[in-house]
């Protein structure tokens, strides 16, 4: 989706927040470029708004004729919403000079608010800017690098602290080494409870690139949020979890033992073999085919369903919410965009649309760098396994659950380069944003 | 599953085969494995054909072809992987054995950024219950003229060849993914030996991926040959395994391989004993027609 010159561009209906040129708040919405380099820039220069009197029906008619010339390329910011209330309007330097003669022959009256658009944001960006490296460290979080679990939760905490007013921490429980399970919640709602998104990464501890492509996307979120249409839209009506490290013991010991490691640290009590596969362990169809009874097994579920407190501090979270549209749980490797079910190969009722919606997200992946992701569900796709994740969303009511099988497709496998972490945490955003667009325009 | 029941005198009775076809493409490297058909073949155990073979099933028997050609190629400058499979057709019988006959298309294992060349292979695999490595007869187009593989491939050896001893290498790759270019030969050299390997394990329902190279036990180049002994982490992935295999290969450019390993199986209460072991290759010679 191409930027339009505003970050939004509702012609002249309400426009989506209640603008006023002179508060400068809104002007965080343009150039918080935040250290890392991942928000795109736009130049305003020689830009000016216009502040135009309406004064009467037939104003408006001459305002609206103004704004919907093709060619003039204008950008309403403020509607007159009542008689009496000024227009603010966006003009590109080009056409400075065809406005300004159409005002003055038809008798509008009008100032110019502001002379260049650009002086604007990039004073208030370097105000912006040094606020924000008065907090950050000396040592910026370098996304195009795997970090560890404290250095993932510390920037977690930095991102909180840059977009306080977007973006929150929410603490969901402990894992069984008692680390934090540590989650980021960004919502423009004010508190008030509304449909939700849970973005679940690092399940399985070996898939590093699943948590260095969700704390970039963290970044993205919030950097974005203002500057780009789809994901502004999105958060207008819905909220966004993030859960970057679901399994933090298991990351940890994939950094200090065994770096293909992939299951929880807990401890069996009739066996010397550690921990669960997470992604067996949930309530649906538990125990079932694709599953493993032996503790030593990477794919042993458990002695009961939720008995991983990982597991159960989210399915807790989520059914106390309540209110839960969109699951996604990111994984590695093999480049796959799947739904459920994972316990059979039979179709989902919802198969169609859910079919649909992840080809999509995979077309818009491949947009990218040509990097092309399968489509299936997930028995048909990679093999039968019962009491994962997305199933038992399905089976509480979050229609929209999806699991992505990340870069590559075998070559590096687990230990991705990372140099490939940003490529494929740009490709999966785009993935993403297709399917939570479609659950906002759904739900 | 749907079954077809078939005539049990040949496979595909009538069918014009689209492997035929194939096989008038020109420049053809053909390998062909003579000593490992058993007697009492499939004739005599009752083939269904699968109406609707699953692409997984597939997939997988198309890389375990793929296993066993980059084996007998030899060729670490020219290993193989899968890309597509473009038509399939299997048969399972009362024993619960498995045919395939495939056509799939290849890319090179190491292919620079942007390379998309695409070989073509048809293969024919049997994945037998009471030999471990499925029966394999592959052909494949020739990506690379094989003077040119020749010379690459000496290319690769002269600079094994000059490498100091990678003993102290912790792993290939780090756990950022991260291979030294001056290592590289030995991942694909390793990656060689393992396609022995995961030929000789895989079955319709357990594939295998080379994840890590976990440590090398010895790398000798006094001698003409490279003789190199390492341990690889095997990544199975229907049971997301990790399984160490320790492999001894001696390879020479235009040589066949020479390799043993030993997999150490995690334990299970229903498997018998995990370890395995292959001998030496004493399989028929390459041929090249």
């Amino acid at each position: 989706m191409s930027l339009p010159q505003t970050p939004y561009n509702y012609s002249l209906t309400q426009p989506l927040y209640d603008w006023h040129p002179w508060n400068m708040k809104w002007i965080l919405f343009f150039g918080a470029l935040i250290g890392s380099g991942i928000c795109d820039r736009e130049t305003f220069s020689g830009h000016q708004v216009f502040r135009i009197n309406i004064r009467n029906e037939d104003e408006i008619s001459k305002l609206n004729r103004l704004v919907n010339s093709d060619n003039l390329k204008l950008d309403l910011w403020k509607s007159p919403s009542t008689l009496g209330h000024p227009a603010d309007v966006l003009v590109p330097s080009f056409s400075l000079q065809e406005v300004k003669s159409f005002l003055e022959d038809h008798g509008l009256e009008y100032s110019v608010a502001i002379e260049d658009l650009q002086n604007v944001l990039d004073s208030e960006h370097q105000q912006l800017q040094r606020n924000v490296r008065q907090e950050l460290s000396n040592n910026c979080f370098n996304y195009g690098a795997y970090h560890t679990l404290e250095d993932i939760h510390k920037e977690m905490d930095s991102i909180v602290k840059s977009y306080p007013h977007l973006v929150s921490a929410v603490k969901i429980g402990h894992s069984f080494e008692n680390r934090l399970m540590y989650v980021l919640k960004f919502s423009t709602g004010k508190g008030r409870q509304r449909p939700a998104i849970l973005l679940n990464a690092g399940i399985h501890a070996r898939e590093w690139i699943s948590s260095a492509t969700a704390i970039w996307t963290a970044r993205k979120i919030a950097c974005d949020y203002g500057r780009d249409l789809v994901i502004t839209s999105i958060l207008e009506k819905m909220d966004i979890f993030l859960l970057p490290v679901a399994n933090p013991d298991g990351y940890v010991y994939t950094h200090t033992h065994n770096r293909l490691w992939r299951k929880t640290r807990s401890v069996n009590p009739r066996s010397t073999c550690i921990g669960a596969d997470p992604n067996r362990n949930w309530d649906s169809h538990f125990g079932g085919v694709g599953t493993s009874n032996d503790p030593c097994s990477d794919t042993y579920h458990g002695l009961h369903a939720h008995s991983e407190v990982e597991v159960k501090s989210v399915a807790d979270f989520i059914t106390n919410h309540g209110d839960f549209k969109c699951l996604i749980d990111l994984h590695s490797y093999s480049q796959l965009v799947m739904y459920p079910y994972g316990y059979t190969t039979s179709r989902v009722p919802d198969a169609d649309e859910l079919d649909m919606v992840a080809r999509n997200a995979s077309k818009a992946m491949a947009s990218l760098s040509g990097t092309q992701y399968q489509v299936g569900s997930v028995g048909s796709t990679v093999y039968t396994a019962s009491g994962n994740t997305i199933d038992w969303a399905y089976d509480n009511g979050i229609k929209y659950a999806f699991s992505f099988e990340l870069r590559d497709t075998g070559f590096y496998a687990f230990a991705l380069p990372a140099d490939q972490i940003i490529p494929t945490a740009q490709e999966t955003w785009l993935g993403l944003k297709t399917i939570m667009e479609h659950v906002r325009n759904n739900i | 599953m749907q079954l077809r029941r078939q005539p049990l005198s040949a496979p595909r009775p009538g069918d014009t085969r689209p492997a035929a076809q194939r096989l008038a493409v020109p420049l053809l490297l053909l390998l062909a494995l003579q000593g490992a058909a058993a007697s009492g073949g499939p004739e005599d155990s009752g083939w269904l054909q699968d109406a609707e073979p699953s692409s997984r099933l597939l997939s997988q028997a198309a890389r375990a072809a793929l296993h066993f050609f980059n084996f007998r190629a030899a060729s670490p400058s020219a290993l193989q992987v899968l890309a597509n499979v473009l038509d399939g057709r299997s048969w399972v019988n009362q024993k619960k054995e498995y045919k395939f006959d495939l056509v799939f298309t290849t890319e090179f294992y190491s292919a620079e950024e942007g390379e998309k060349r695409l070989g073509k292979c048809s293969a024919q695999v049997f994945f037998r219950n009471e030999k471990p490595r499925p029966a394999v007869n592959v052909t494949c187009t020739q990506l690379v003229k094989k003077e040119r593989r020749q010379e690459e491939d000496y290319q690769l050896y002269k600079l094994m060849k000059q490498l100091k001893s990678p003993l102290n290498a912790v792993s290939i790759p780090d756990s950022h993914g991260y291979i030294a270019p001056s290592l590289r030969p030995i991942w694909d050299l390793a990656f060689l030996g393992s396609s022995y390997v995961m030929w000789q394990k895989s079955t319709p329902f357990l594939h295998y991926y080379m994840s890590q190279i976990s440590s090398v036990k010895q790398w000798k180049t006094n001698d003409d040959a490279i003789d190199f002994d390492y341990t690889v982490l095997l990544h199975e992935f229907s049971t997301q395994e990790i399984i160490p295999c320790r492999i001894h290969l001696v390879w020479y450019p235009s040589k066949p391989l020479k390799v043993k390993y030993h997999c150490q199986e995690r334990q299970t209460p229903e498997e018998a004993s995990g370890t395995e072991e292959g001998s030496a290759v004493a399989l028929t010679e390459l041929s090249n027609f």
